[in-house]
This record gives C-alpha cells, sequence and structure tokens, in this order.
C-alpha cells in the first residue's frame, strides 16, 4: 500500500507491528557519485531527446554537470572520457510524478514510515526533510532510469508539501532539485457509498457543500494571515497559515488529490474560485472532465497505469488506456507509480509508460509522459525532463528500448554525477551466485 | 377445536353449498388456569355482498361467508344467515384467505440449550426450537407488521447461525404462543456462511469455514448415531460425549424432515443443492430473488423454493456521474427481478412466496402485483402465497383457503387483490375482525366542483380533484378548462405510449408546455386529510392572477355514505385575508372529462408507470445474460468443430520452441495439428493470424479472485477442512478482467492466515459459465499452507495475539503436532475398516484433508519468505514423506535452492515483490533466475487482481533479472505454473493434445507495449477485443435506456445499491492478511484493492 493510497482514504489507524529493535540495519551501501570533473562525449548512440526527435548514430557532450552539445559529430575535449555508446539508446532520466521514496522504508514496520502527521491540516510539513538518502529503494529505483522522483506527505486533508529530488547525493539537501513543489491535499469525497460493507444507509444522502467547508476556511484564514503578514503586523507566527501564503498567491500548485467527476469539477472550481494553480492528481475520471480541465489548463498527474478500473462496469482497460484520452482531448498529463508498495516498486515507471503504448499512446508520447512532461508539469522542465544543451546532465544509457522489460540501463550520471547501479539486490544476487558457483547443480 | 376429519372432507366437497346444520359445543383447548371473568363474545359473523376467492381458482360473487367460532363454517351464494349472526355487509369489497408465508425470521433469545452438552460452535444449534423458545413479546412485534400485510401464518426460522434450529408456524394472531403455534419443529435451516465483521475470535469466521463447520457437523451426527448405538449396545466401549446439537440433527436428518437453505444469491442455490445431495437432504431454497439469473441450472434442481419479492428500487441518478457509478448489473436487476417469480414458475420450479427480505412486509402485495404484473399468473401467485405454503407446511387442513372448517384468515380488499388499485382494508385473523376495520375516514376521492356560498372568491367554479386521499393523499385546485377535443387528446396518448424506451426529448414537449402553462391549478402543499377534514396551502397566483401569494383552504367530509350524495363544505382564506366559502360535490363530468389535464408532474409519472407495467412484457430492456450485468453472456462462446489459426508466430513452450509462418488447427477444443501450410478442414472457423504471436494461456499459480468464501478462514491455526470451491464466484469482474489480459487458468487460494489453512481450487476462466463449470476439474486437489509473519500473527493487533503459534519455532511444530493426528487418524480408520468393532471412528474433515497429504493424494501450496523457515517446513515434510507441490512467494528461495531442488520443490514466487514487509527485506528479483538456474521448476504469480491482467510482464522480468531465456521466462507463466499445479498433461504449452487455452497477443507476448487481442479456452473465444468493444457498446445503450426508464418510473431513488448486500459483493476477493492489516471497508473505489496474498 502507498502512502498516497493511504492518504486517499483517510486510514489514520494502520496497525503495524512495532520492530524497534530490529531496524537497525536499514541503509544502502552504494556511494554518492562524485562531481563530473572532466567532460564527458557519449558517442554514436540513439538519442532519445523528447524535446525534439530521435538522432541516430548522434553524440551528447556534458560538462560540469549540465549538457553542452547535442548532435552529430561533436568534436571531443581536451581530457574529455569518451563513452561509445554505439548500438544503445541514450535518455534522459526518467521522472516518477508520485512516490513515497525516502519516506518509507518497509512498509508495514511503522518505525521506517514516514509519511503521514497527525491531524487534518498540515501544510506546514515538508517531505523533503525525512528523505532518507540511504534507503535502499533508492539504488533499486535508478538502477532502471529513474533518476528523479516526486515524493509526496499523505493522510488527512491537508497533507503537507511534496519535493521533487534526484535518487542519488549523500544528504537530502544534496538531493534536493526542487523543494516544495506542491501542496497535497486530499479532495474530499462527494456523494453516497453505493456498494460494499461501507455502503451508506438507505436515507443518506451525500451532503456536497459542507465538505469543502475546511478548505474555504483554510483558504479564507490563509488570505487573512496574509493580510497581516502583509502589513507587518504578526505578532506570533502561524505556521500552518505561513506554509499556505504560497499557494494562496498562486505560486505554489495545490496538488489535489481526486478521481471522481464529482471531486474533479469541484476542485476546479474551487481552484478558480481562489485563483489558485491546481495539478490534479490520480485522476481516474480525468477522461470525463477532458474539456474542464483543458480550457482550465490543469495538468493530471495519472497516479499509476497498473491500476484497477474504479467501477465494476468499466471497461477493463479504463486506465490503461486513461493516458492515450488525456492525450487525444489536449489535456496534459505525466505518468506516475503509485500503488501497491510505493517507494519499492518505482523501478517499474517505464512499465506503466509502456502499458498505455499497448492501449493507444505512441512511444515518444510515453516516454515523454515519465520525462519532459512529468518536468514540465512540476516546473522543473528548465534541468530535466529532456536532452537539451543547458540542461542538467541527468541521463542514462540502456542497452535497448527502455521500454521494453529486458532491456538493461548500463550508466547513468545525475547533473553529471556517475551513479552507482549496483542495490542491494545486485549485491545479494552475487552473494548467493558464489553459493551455487561453489556446488555442483543437484 | 378439531373437525373430525372425515366433516373436514366432506366440507372440502360441498364447498359452496351452505352448511350451518352442525356446531359443537364451546371445547376446552386450553390447559391455562382461568383468571378473572372470561370473556364470550359473539364469535358468529356472517359477511355479506363480496367477492369471495375461496381458493386459488374459485371465486363466488356476492357471495356469503360464515364464520364460527373463528373458523369458516360455510361459504356460498345461497347460505342461511342464523338470526344471530353479526352481519357485516363488505358489498363491493374482495375476500380472499389470509397469506401463509413461510419465509418468516425471528432472532431466537439467548442460548438455553445447557452449555454441558451444547455443540462448541454457538452456530451449531440444531436442537433449538422456535416453537419451545418463542414468546409472542418476541413475536408480536413481528406478527403485527405481517397481520397489518395481509399474511396471517407464519413459518418462523431462527435468523442465525449457520445450523441455525428449527421454525415452528404460527398464526399471527395476537395471541399467547401457546394458542398462535400450528405446528412446531416444521423444518431444520441452514445458512451456509457468516456474517461478515463477525471477528476473529470465533471459528469460522469465513463463508467457506462455515460449509465446512456445517458439513462436519452432518458427518458427526451420521457418526453420534453410530457410535452411541455402539455404546449402548458393547459393554467395554470409551463413552462418546453426550451432544443435544448431534442428537437432534442426526434424528432430524433420519426422519426426512425437510432443510431450508438460506440461498443468498442465485450462485448459493447451486451450493446449498449440492450440499443437500450429499447428505441425502431433503432441500428446500429460501431464495434470494435473484434465482432468474441462474435459472436453467436452478430449475433443474427441482426443488422447492421461498421466493421473496424483494424487488430493488432504482438507484438514484439525479446527475450524470451518479449514473455511470451505477452498475449495469444494478440496472438489469431493477428491471428484471420482478420477473423472477414467474420465470421461476414458468421453468416449471415450485415456489412460495415470502415477504422475507422487505423492509416492510406491506410492500408484499404490491410486489406481488408487480410480478403479476410481470408474467405471474394470477392462480399461481395466489397459490404461492395460500394453498402452497399450507401444503409444504403441513397445515393445509387448516390454513390457506376459505373452506369451511379452515381458520378464518381472510384478506378484505377494496378490488380483485392483483389490481393496482387494490387496497388491503382489513384483515381478520381466526374470525377476529381488526379494531382498525372501523373506518373513521372516508375516501375524498374525486373530483369536487365548488359551489360559492359566500364572501370573496373568482367567478368562475373551481374544482378540487383529490386522490389517495386515505393515504397521503394528493390535491389539485384548477380553474376548469374548456373541454379538450377529444383527437387531440388521443394524439397525445399515442405519443406517450411510444413503446421506443428512447429517452424523449420530444417534438410534443414544447406544445405541452405550453398548455400547462396556460393551466390554471395548483397542487396543494402542506396537505392534511385527517378525520374526514382536509387543509392546505393553496398558491392563489396560479388560479387567479388578481392573487399573489399562498392562500389556506380547508373542507370538512359531509355525507359520505353515498359517493354521490357526498359534499366538502369548506372555505379559502385568500392571500389578502378575505374568506370564500363553498360546498363542493364530486362531479362525475369533470372525472370522465378532466382525465389527461388534471394531473400532476407525480401522477404523470405514475401513469407513465402503469402504463409500462401494463404493456411490461414487450418493454422489458434487460437481456438474461450471465454474470448479470455488464460483460454478461447469454451463453458461453461457441466451440467449433476446427479452428484454424492461419500463418502466426507460435511461442510454443513446448519442444517446439519458438515457430514462425505456421498453422495452428484446433480439433474440439484440443490441440490438433501445427505445422506450416496445414489443410483446412472442410467448415473450419479460420482466423487469420498472421499479425499477431500467439502463446499458450497464461497461467496464475496463486490467486484469490473468483471466489467468495471470504479468503481467509483466520480464526483456528489449522482449517485445512474449508473449500475455497464451495465459493467459486462466477461473476467476479476480475475474470473478464483477467482472461483479457491472456490469462486462461488461477490457482485460486485460500489466505495466508494460518499455518495450514483451507483447500484451494484451479479454476479456468470460463467467464460466461456458473459456478461449477469454471472448476478445473482434472486439477489434483491441494491445500494452502502458510509460514512467517502472517501465520504468527506479526502485523496483527496485539490483544489478538494469543493462538498457538506465534513464533516460526511454533510454526514447525505444529505441523509435526498436526502430521501425527493425520497418521493416527489413518491408523484407527485402516482397524476399523479391517476390523469394525467397537467405537466408530468419527469422520473428521480437518484430518481427512491431512490424511490425504500424508498419503501424497492432495498437494501443499506453502506461502513463505524466508530460508530458515522454507527450510524447517521441508525438512518436517522429509521426515513424514511428503513431497510438497509448490513453494509460494519464496522469496528468499535463491538462498536454499539446491536444498529445494534436492526436496524436489517447486517455486512460484514474484517477479519482482520487496520490502513491504520485514520478512521481505531481503528479496531480490532475480531470485527466479537463480532458482531455474538450479533445476527448479519457477513460475511468477500475481496474488493481485491487477497483477493478474499482465503476467506476461512479469516473465519478461526474469529475462531482465538474471537473463533467462525467453521462451523459458514465458513458460514461467504457462507451463511451468501447470507443471506445479500438475495440469501440465492438459495445458501450459501449444502441443497437439492440450486443451486449447490461448493468449494472442500483438506482438510478442513477453513486451509490455503488445495487447491481447484474444483469448481461447478449450478452443472457445472468451475474450476478444473486437466482441468487448461490441459489449461495450451493447452495455451503454442498455445502461442508458434503462435510466431513463428509472427516471421515468418516478419511483423514489436510493442512494445505496441494491446490490450491496450481496454476498458475493461483501466479502473481499483478496488476502487480507498479509502486511496491509486494513479494512477497505470505506473504499468503495475498488481501483485501489491492494490487499495481496
Amino acid at each position: 500500500m502507498s502512502s498516497l493510497f493511504r492518504s486517499l482514504f483517510g486510514w489514520n489507524a494502520i496497525l503495524l507491528v512495532t520492530l524497534a529493535s530490529t531496524s537497525a540495519v536499514i541503509g544502502s551501501d552504494q556511494i554518492p557519485g562524485a562531481p563530473q570533473r572532466k567532460p564527458i562525449l557519449l558517442r554514436g548512440g540513439t538519442i532519445h531527446t523528447v524535446s525534439g526527435d530521435v538522432l541516430v548514430g548522434a553524440d551528447l557532450l556534458f560538462e560540469e554537470g549540465k549538457i553542452k552539445q547535442v548532435g552529430k559529430d561533436i568534436a571531443v575535449p581536451e581530457k574529455a572520457d569518451v563513452v561509445d555508446v554505439t548500438g544503445k539508446h541514450v535518455y534522459p532520466g526518467m521522472i516518477d510524478s508520485l512516490s513515497s521514496i525516502g519516506l518509507v522504508e518497509v512498509e508495514s514496520i511503522r518505525a521506517s514510515v514516514d509519511t503521514t502527521e497527525v491531524g487534518n491540516v498540515n501544510p506546514n510539513v515538508r517531505a523533503l526533510v525525512a528523505v532518507n538518502p540511504d534507503s535502499e529503494a533508492i539504488p533499486v529505483a535508478r538502477a532502471n532510469g529513474v533518476l528523479a522522483a516526486v515524493t509526496v506527505p499523505s493522510g488527512g486533508l491537508v497533507s503537507g508539501r511534496a519535493a521533487m529530488i534526484m535518487l542519488d547525493g549523500w544528504t537530502w539537501e544534496d538531493m534536493t532539485l526542487q523543494p516544495d513543489i506542491g501542496m497535497i491535499v486530499n479532495w474530499p469525497r462527494f456523494g453516497a457509498v453505493r456498494m460494499g460493507r461501507g455502503a451508506s444507509a438507505e436515507a443518506d444522502t451525500g451532503d456536497t457543500s459542507d465538505r469543502l467547508t475546511p478548505l474555504h476556511n483554510l483558504i479564507r484564514e490563509s488570505k487573512a494571515y496574509g493580510q497581516l503578514m502583509d502589513a507587518d503586523a504578526v505578532e506570533s507566527i502561524d505556521l500552518r497559515l505561513e506554509a499556505m501564503q504560497p499557494v494562496i498567491r498562486g505560486e505554489m500548485p495545490m496538488l489535489v488529490v481526486a478521481n471522481t467527476v464529482k471531486q474533479i469539477q469541484t476542485a476546479v472550481a474551487f481552484c478558480n474560485q481562489y485563483q489558485l494553480k491546481m495539478v490534479l492528481i490520480g485522476g481516474a475520471d480525468a477522461h470525463l472532465c477532458a474539456p474542464l480541465l483543458k480550457e482550465s489548463n490543469i495538468p493530471v498527474v495519472i497516479a499509476s497505469v497498473y491500476r484497477l478500473p474504479t467501477r465494476r462496469d468499466a471497461p477493463y482497460d479504463a486506465i490503461y488506456a486513461l493516458p492515450a484520452q488525456l492525450e487525444a482531448a489536449g489535456v496534459r498529463y505525466c505518468i506516475g507509480t503509485d500503488g501497491r508498495f510505493g517507494a519499492s516498486m518505482v523501478r517499474n515507471l517505464p512499465y506503466h509508460a509502456a502499458t498505455a503504448v499497448a492501449f493507444g499512446l505512441s512511444e515518444a508520447q510515453a516516454l515523454r509522459a515519465v520525462t519532459l512532461s512529468a518536468a514540465e508539469i512540476f516546473g522543473v522542465e528548465a534541468s530535466v525532463g529532456s536532452l537539451d544543451a543547458g540542461k542538467d546532465a541527468t541521463l542514462f544509457v540502456a542497452d535497448g528500448n527502455i521500454l521494453e522489460i529486458p532491456t538493461q540501463v548500463t550508466h547513468a550520471w545525475i547533473q553529471g554525477r556517475k551513479v552507482d547501479l549496483t542495490s542491494k539486490h545486485t549485491q545479494l544476487y552475487d552473494k548467493y551466485k558464489v553459493r551455487y558457483e561453489r556446488s555442483p547443480k543437484p | 377445536m378439531k373437525l373430525p376429519r372425515f366433516l373436514g372432507l366432506l366440507f372440502s366437497a360441498s364447498l359452496s353449498i351452505a352448511f350451518v346444520g352442525w356446531t359443537q359445543a364451546q371445547q376446552t383447548t386450553s390447559t391455562l388456569p382461568e383468571s378473572g371473568i372470561s370473556e364470550h363474545p359473539n364469535e358468529l359473523f356472517a359477511i355479506v355482498g363480496a367477492t369471495i376467492t375461496v381458493e386459488p381458482g374459485r371465486q363466488l360473487e356476492q357471495a356469503t361467508l360464515l364464520i364460527r367460532d373463528g373458523k369458516v363454517a360455510a361459504v356460498g351464494r345461497d347460505i342461511a344467515i342464523p338470526p344471530e349472526a353479526r352481519v357485516i355487509e363488505l358489498r363491493g369489497k374482495h375476500i380472499y384467505p389470509g397469506i401463509v408465508d413461510a419465509g418468516i425470521e425471528a432472532e431466537l433469545p439467548a442460548t438455553t440449550t445447557p452449555a454441558g452438552i451444547a455443540h462448541w460452535s454457538r452456530e451449531i444449534t440444531p436442537e433449538r426450537s422456535v416453537a419451545n423458545e418463542m414468546t409472542s413479546a418476541i413475536t408480536e412485534p413481528i406478527f403485527a407488521k405481517l397481520r397489518k400485510a395481509g399474511i396471517t401464518t407464519a413459518m418462523v426460522a431462527p435468523r442465525d447461525g449457520i445450523i441455525k434450529g428449527q421454525s415452528a408456524v404460527f398464526s399471527t394472531a395476537d395471541l399467547p404462543t401457546q394458542e398462535a403455534l400450528l405446528k412446531s419443529n416444521s423444518s431444520l435451516h441452514v445458512r451456509l456462511t457468516v456474517s461478515r465483521g463477525r471477528g476473529r475470535d470465533s471459528y469460522p469466521s469465513s463463508p467457506m469455514g462455515a460449509v465446512a463447520l456445517a458439513r462436519q457437523t452432518f458427518l458427526d451426527a451420521q457418526w453420534y448415531a453410530t457410535a452411541q448405538q455402539a455404546y449402548r449396545t458393547q459393554a467395554g466401549l470409551p463413552k462418546p460425549d453426550d451432544n443435544a446439537a448431534l442428537s437432534a440433527l442426526s434424528q432430524m436428518v433420519a426422519s426426512g424432515q425437510p432443510v431450508v437453505f438460506d440461498s443468498l444469491n442465485e450462485q448459493y442455490s447451486l451450493r446449498a443443492d449440492s450440499f443437500g445431495r450429499e447428505f441425502g437432504l431433503q432441500v428446500v431454497l429460501k431464495g434470494s430473488g435473484q434465482e432468474y439469473q441462474l435459472l436453467d441450472a436452478i430449475a433443474k434442481l427441482n426443488r422447492t423454493i421461498i421466493v421473496p419479492v424483494n424487488f430493488p428500487k432504482p438507484p438514484a441518478v439525479q446527475s450524470y456521474e451518479q449514473a455511470i457509478d451505477v452498475e449495469l448489473e444494478e440496472l438489469t436487476h431493477w428491471e428484471l427481478a420482478p420477473e423472477n417469480p414467474a420465470r421461476l414458475r414458468k421453468a416449471g420450479v415450485k415456489i412460495l412466496l415470502t415477504s422475507s427480505g422487505l423492509n416492510d412486509p406491506s410492500e408484499f402485495l404490491p410486489n406481488v402485483r408487480k410480478a403479476v404484473g410481470r408474467g405471474l399468473s394470477k392462480e399461481d401467485a395466489l397459490a404461492a402465497m395460500t394453498t402452497e405454503p399450507a401444503k409444504f407446511l403441513g397445515i393445509d387442513s387448516s390454513c390457506g383457503s376459505l373452506r369451511p372448517g379452515q381458520w378464518a384468515n381472510l384478506i378484505v380488499a377494496n378490488a380483485d387483490l392483483f389490481d393496482d388499485k387494490c387496497k388491503v382494508e382489513e384483515v381478520w385473523n381466526r374470525g377476529q375482525r381488526p379494531e382498525s376495520a372501523e373506518k373513521n375516514n372516508r375516501s375524498m376521492d374525486g373530483t369536487w366542483k365548488f359551489a360559492w356560498t359566500g364572501g370573496e372568491h373568482p367567478a368562475t367554479d373551481l374544482h378540487l380533484e383529490i386522490k389517495d386521499s386515505l393515504q397521503k393523499g394528493i390535491a389539485t385546485l384548477r380553474v376548469p378548462e374548456p373541454k379538450v377535443d377529444a383527437s387531440d387528446a388521443e394524439t397525445k396518448v399515442e405519443e406517450e405510449s411510444d413503446p421506443k424506451d428512447a429517452p424523449k426529448q420530444s417534438d410534443g414537449t414544447g406544445k405541452e408546455k405550453a398548455a400547462a402553462e396556460k393551466k390554471k391549478e395548483s397542487n396543494l402543499k402542506s396537505l392534511k386529510l385527517e378525520s374526514n377534514t382536509l387543509t392546505g396551502v393553496v398558491a392563489c397566483g396560479s388560479l387567479d392572477d388578481s392573487y399573489k401569494g399562498n392562500g389556506y383552504l380547508s373542507a370538512t367530509l359531509l355525507n359520505s355514505e353515498e359517493p354521490e350524495d357526498a359534499r366538502l363544505i369548506g372555505s379559502i382564506v385568500w392571500p389578502n385575508g378575505a374568506m370564500g366559502t363553498f360546498v363542493a360535490t364530486r362531479n362525475a363530468e369533470a372525472d370522465s372529462s378532466s382525465g389527461s389535464d388534471s394531473k400532476t408532474d407525480k401522477e404523470v409519472a405514475k401513469d407513465k408507470k402503469e402504463a409500462s407495467t401494463s404493456s411490461v412484457a414487450s418493454k422489458v430492456l434487460s437481456p438474461t445474460l450471465y454474470p448479470p450485468g455488464a460483460l454478461g453472456r447469454a451463453s458461453i462462446p461457441d466451440q467449433h468443430e476446427y479452428v484454424l489459426f492461419k500463418n502466426t508466430t507460435l511461442w510454443t513452450c513446448g519442444p517446439d520452441g519458438l515457430l514462425k509462418n505456421v498453422d495452428l488447427l484446433v480439433h474440439r477444443g484440443k490441440i490438433d495439428a501445427i505445422g506450416p501450410g496445414l489443410e483446412v478442414p472442410e467448415n473450419a472457423h479460420v482466423v487469420d493470424a498472421s499479425k499477431w504471436q500467439i502463446s499458450p494461456g497464461l497461467i496464475d499459480c496463486h490467486s484469490h479472485m473468483a471466489t467468495d468464501s471470504g479468503i481467509n478462514e483466520a480464526t483456528q491455526a489449522v482449517t485445512a477442512e474449508v473449500r475455497i470451491g464451495d465459493f467459486v464466484d462466477a461473476g467476479d469482474i476480475t475474470i473478464y478482467r483477467q482472461l483479457a489480459g491472456g490469462l486462461t487458468v488461477a490457482n485460486v487460494l485460500h489466505g495466508s492466515a494460518n499455518p495450514i489453512g483451507g483447500q484451494n481450487q484451479v479454476i479456468k476462466l470460463r467467464w460466461g459459465a456458473a459456478y461449477e463449470d469454471l472448476k478445473f476439474k482434472q486439477a489434483p486437489a491441494g491445500v494452502k499452507f502458510a509460514l512467517g509473519e502472517n501465520v504468527k500473527q506479526s502485523n496483527w493487533e496485539l490483544s489478538t495475539r494469543t493462538r498457538y503459534p506465534q513464533s516460526r519455532m511454533g510454526v514447525e511444530q505444529l505441523f509435526r503436532e498436526r502430521f501425527n493426528a493425520g497418521r493416527q487418524y489413518i491408523e484407527l480408520w485402516n482397524q476399523w475398516r479391517d476390523n469394525p468393532q467397537g467405537l466408530p471412528p468419527r469422520r473428521d474433515l480437518e484430518l481427512d484433508a491431512i490424511a490425504e497429504i500424508l498419503e501424497g493424494k492432495r498437494w501443499i501450496h506453502c506461502h513463505s519468505y524466508r530460508q530458515d523457515e522454507i527450510l524447517g517446513l521441508l525438512r518436517v515434510l522429509e521426515e513424514y514423506g511428503i513431497t510438497i507441490g509448490s513453494l509460494q512467494h519464496i522469496l528468499e528461495g535463491y538462498k536454499v535452492a539446491d536444498e529445494m531442488a534436492k526436496h524436489g520443490a517447486t517455486a512460484s514466487s514474484f517477479s519482482d515483490w520487496w520490502n513491504y514487509k520485514f520478512e521481505v527485506f531481503d528479496a531480490i528479483p532475480h531470485n527466479g533466475a537463480l532458482m531455474h538456474r538450479r533445476g527448479i521448476v519457477v513460475s511468477f504469480n500475481s496474488d493481485d487482481n491487477e497483477l493478474g491482467r499482465h503476467m506476461n510482464h512479469e516473465a519478461a522480468k526474469a529475462v531482465k533479472y538474471g537473463g533467462v531465456d525467453p521462451m523459458e521466462a514465458l513458460k514461467f507463466v504457462t507451463l511451468n505454473p501447470a507443471i506445479q499445479l500438475r495440469i501440465d498433461e492438459h495445458v501450459g504449452s501449444i502441443e497437439v493434445g492440450k486443451d486449447a487455452d490461448l493468449a494472442i497477443w500483438t506482438g510478442s507476448p513477453l513486451s509490455p507495449m503488445a495487447r491481447c487481442e484474444q483469448t481461447w479456452i478449450d478452443g472457445r473465444k472468451y475474450f476478444d477485443r473486437l466482441q468487448d468493444a461490441e459489449d461495450r457498446k451493447r452495455d451503454a445503450n442498455l445502461h442508458r435506456s434503462l435510466i431513463q426508464k428509472v427516471i421515468e418510473s418516478g419511483e423514489p431513488g436510493s442512494q445505496r445499491s441494491s446490490l450491496a448486500d450481496d454476498p458475493s459483493r461483501l466479502w473481499p476477493h483478496h488476502d487480507e492478511f498479509c502486511h496491509d492489516h486494513h479494512d477497505e471497508d470505506h473504499d468503495h473505489d475498488h481501483a485501489h484493492d491492494h490487499d495481496h496474498e
């Protein structure tokens, strides 16, 4: 169960056993990459720029952590390292748009989970400061080309601020690509629950207006607090309302977790009313609200493609086909890996995108949904998301199409730092290979 | 008072002949001591002038019914009325026998069976008897409602439990229990499930646990009888325990007493029948109202069914989102449920109608009418609620008709019982007229023409139309219009009865609207009709332009004996405070002429509803599909004699490896030939597969779909007796969704909550087939074992952690303990077979299963993670000579691959899951490859309703992590799981002679960018993406039409789905007992059903 999943449905009491004495040994053995000292030229590869064409037999040069040049026959600078990538593919680092990486180690061990603060309204808390750089999940994810990720707090109505992190670094400060990229708000559910054990009673009618009252109040309180701040009249700081200021000024997007039509419609209207910047997270019914989303220029983070339809009668491929539907409708979107086991499954990001290809996206569109589109939606396109001169050298080399599962990532750099592609998994694999090399097959 | 039997016969033969010549002196019928002054009222009644239905098919007009001492003394047209009789004129009324309801339930008081000899489970109480334990304090609140609804006789069964106890038949009259009791120990009642949320402290906590316990109990009853017999007749034997439940049960089974099974949905009917046949029981089904969904199969059972008329309300569809949130099944069920009784009758099923399942029994007759409107004959309907249940209950000599000698239980109605206008006005019970029958109110129904008598009033007369005045009432005050031209009216009627149910943005609307604007009328708000007075609020402006605002109308009804003499005398206080007074008379002319223009919206809707119910047969939109609802099928897909897939790429997963440009021939569901350019047999169904690649149908060795068993019987540490196979849920949409991902076979396992769980069921994903037909018949038996965190309850609340074992040490010991018990059990039976002397051994279903494991007839599929526990289990099994069927999950299998290989273990793993709990911290995605390289048969499984939709992606991960050859990797989800399930003789590869179970892909089956286009099972095309698109269109059209029908019906909508209580929707279809110990109660967004294992 991902942390986001938990927040969607407000389980405040997740019953877990505390294994306090056993959690001491968690921490990855991989050493963060050293800052780039020499120019690096990737020579002769298939370069997926994402922003433009796929260049076959082309080169890419990066220096001091930035991409210098992309194209054919780039001259080798002095002292440069040249990496022959003939027959290989070069991609911008993939970005997981929705994860809890760094905040969760072992899902069932409470002591290793830092996603949720008590209380309903926590705009002041920041995911960034709880990211564990030594999480075992980080090397595992980046080994498959996922080099950046949005990591989000969860639970309550306003969960706190999400962060965009790079998946390498000694400290969370090193890892920060963009701090506090948005405010997670779990939109209230509307209407009666028709089915299942939690089905509403016969007479229960879903009251719609009341559920948004706390949010209306929060915005009003925040604006009033803003007036205090503007007048330099704050006597005692209110951390919550202070944290809301960039949101009400429309600078920090509200990351609205919503899936149903009614939730989406009311959220769009709400954000419109208060002129807030909104990103829709989840979005199972987004295709049903496409004109509204397009008109309002609100992008969608498709929480996950490996996801069941939300209604029993929906087409079996309802979510598989959602990216293609949004593409066709002209709604901006990107794809995340929310779902079971959250942080541990980030590495499967490209297969979420590939599944969308089976159901209507082109490969280029799918790749964009896990790179440049994600960067644009979260406002980090100046540094990541495509292979263009001037951007960070956050990229990887693979021995085939990254959307195909057997493809192996052979090299990766984050801001020019070469990252270790081993992980706890490869270490254990190597260890036990030795056991079997020592004895004949039974 | 008993009549001599010969007289009863005489009566029945001389039905309509007056008979008053014989009376009997009042006899004492009670042993109760009299207290105080006894009552002796005149209990001779003569009801005259009514139309009397004596029994189904026998109706007497203008007849007389003579009632003496609570019983029918005579009935007929020319009956002499004794002078002392209390003559009750019920001219124009219709009289019917009181209803006999064989489906009532009541909660028994806390147990009375002495704990000393009660069954250990409080769910097993066959010895309990409603007759012995019921008091009128319990029954009267129930009976009061039943009486009002016309139900005069009721079989009352215990409500709770699994083997619940025995029912009794009562008169619903307000009498002391001993007088009301008609028959004790009527039948035994069984419910093959438990209610969800009972907690995990007491066994059973799951439906499959309930069945297992019931099965064990019936076996125990057989053993009990023989063991007791042996003990009584042979000296020196050990004494078998005394047990009230088993004693009672063995006697009931021996006596052939009927056993009523609660069939909570259509699938439970089949389950109950199988169960009943297992023990030779006289099975009666207490239906769910969903029987039509599996009509043929249920009709074939040839069982009497107690059928509810719990027809659902339509869903609330006030917004688009509300509409799309409504499942098609809910709509089709709303539409078709009223046909259930008729369809059952037409299929030859003997039905008894019951009010059970209704919120209030007063809904019973209206719903029976609905059923009659939907094809049930009136005679069948009446029989099914009078004579048939009386016969079934063995009380037909005293109840069920109005023949002389019967209890005078009767319904007095204002019209034919099956007329929509019919209202039950009084219900007599044992000759007692209800006090409320003496009406204080008279009907004000009709159109009343005002004659102004004074004060301020408009120049025109007003008309007041009142409907339904004895109930809630509708009143409309209007300025009468000039008469509508008859031809216009006719045209309008035609438009409205347009047989197409398409939504009407009608061209006529504009015209109608204009007409409505012209109309000057006001519906009275806050209408109150009581004690023959009427008050209400009038929107006066809509009557007369000179008024703005509301006025008050009040009126009193006079002279109501004869409708034509009746007067309403009253006043209107206008908004300006002035008052006008009037006398109103019923206006026959207005009644006949104002018909169409005097209707309120509600009435229009109601009329439409009536119109649609009266011409229903042609208007039912829902086809009968199975499973009911979206993507249901009229039948399973055809099996062609020959199917030829031309010119394709085959991933055979067999010795032939990858074949390109070949043909694949299927004959009668089996693979017949493979090769290039095969000859096309005559009449072959040819599939051009040149753009596609074909793999064997995928197989998932670890699934929890397609069962409403509850997945976990999580109470006891050992539950080998429970069977997933008792609860195949053919309607689980997951079947279809995974079929669409190329999956054809799944191993549906019990969950991981206990070291020895329940028995698994291998199924083929035959979407559209029912129940048994999904089972993979040739698959050998299996059972779930589990190790580690789940079974030692590591992630449960601390308060529950008292069950043995709580450590891996204890888990290992528990297996020894049970295997020892199993060995002893085998030995005991062997001795008995050799020499059946002494106490017969007790058959124990749990030990049966353990014995089968020890004898190699039942394969263990064991949930396992850590290398220590894996090794521990294998060593125990080896000591007992058992080879394991498969190790499930087995995420540290890579650490002990050689030990596993030596044992002969196979491994069914996750491809790349890790870190969701502590025991999988060391899981690595190379696990599969490493074990494969050490010679272990490896599969990847899903354990998840979503993952099961793309098992091919999982297979590809064996290539990625550890470099397994692509064809070998594909075998991880085809041939290898088949081997693990011991069904590889039939499925798992594309080889001549095997089942034609195929998945057809747009590209390599190992690519996530390839899509499954078709899935074939047994040579039948169970999934086809093109057909899927067609079916979606079909379903969407039907959904829209039905939503329109709901809106037009005007019925108030419900926020709660009528399917919400269907047991197949209540139980999880996943293992709750892994790391995610949450409750999905408030999660109706099933996209997030992420629990697993």
